[in-house]
């Protein structure tokens, strides 16, 4: 159970390191683990979601990954802190964790990236 | 023009994840690489976005799009529930994702 939760971790870490990938990566390694990090991402997500339940794998790992890339781009790529921005962030966020739970609720489950 | 790319990203990322369930149904070749172009093009688009949007911006918007469509293309196209709930909460992202362009 716990190496599952976990893999939602890992998942949520990596994902915050391919979108400072896509956003600056310039050259042929950076590109290279870019793309590594988008697979072992999804693969360790998609495995996690099969054993526990979807939805709230999802939640996590979506809200990790928000705030990952939102904090990471203040602390270290000198974007400005704005509460405005911080706020609508949120309030989407919380839409598309609401959808994600209500919709788990009856349909689908697994397969989701 | 990021804004609209982002904007396609995001729709390209709900055409991925409906070819993820299609494969669930009917396993063939076709669906796959529609999945490998649908994800390629929207990880490519949401990289050229992010050249010019603030990174955190961009991936939220991008998210919410993905799973906003995903919704939407549920309820509309394979009869799945109306609820009020789910109606506010689309409203919500796309009102966050609306202001979000207007304040940067």
């Amino acid at each position: 159970m716990n190496a599952n939760w976990i893999k939602v971790f890992v998942a949520a870490f990596l994902e915050v390191f391919w979108v400072i990938g896509l956003t600056h990566a310039y050259d042929f390694w950076t590109w290279t683990g870019t793309v590594i990090c988008i697979v072992v991402s999804n693969y360790l997500m998609i495995a996690a979601a099969q054993v526990l339940p979807a939805g709230t794998v999802y939640s996590i790992f979506v809200g990790l990954g928000t705030g990952g890339t939102v904090v990471s781009e203040i602390l270290f790529f000198g974007e400005p802190f704005k509460w405005g921005k911080i706020m609508l962030i949120v309030i989407l966020l919380a839409g598309v964790i609401g959808l994600k739970l209500v919709t788990n609720e009856k349909v689908e489950k697994g397969a989701e990236s | 023009m990021a804004w609209f790319t982002l904007i396609l990203a995001g729709l390209l990322e709900t055409f991925g994840v409906a070819m993820i369930n299609q494969l669930s149904v009917k396993r063939n070749w076709q669906t796959v690489i529609l999945l490998i172009l649908g994800f390629g093009l929207s990880l490519a688009l949401l990289s050229y976005s992010l050249r010019f949007i603030p990174m955190g911006t961009g991936y939220a918007i991008w998210t919410g799009i993905g799973v906003v469509g995903g919704t939407l293309v549920g309820m509309l196209f394979f009869g799945e529930s109306k609820d009020w709930k789910r109606l506010i909460f689309i409203a919500m992202v796309l009102g966050a994702a609306i202001g979000l362009k207007i304040i940067s």
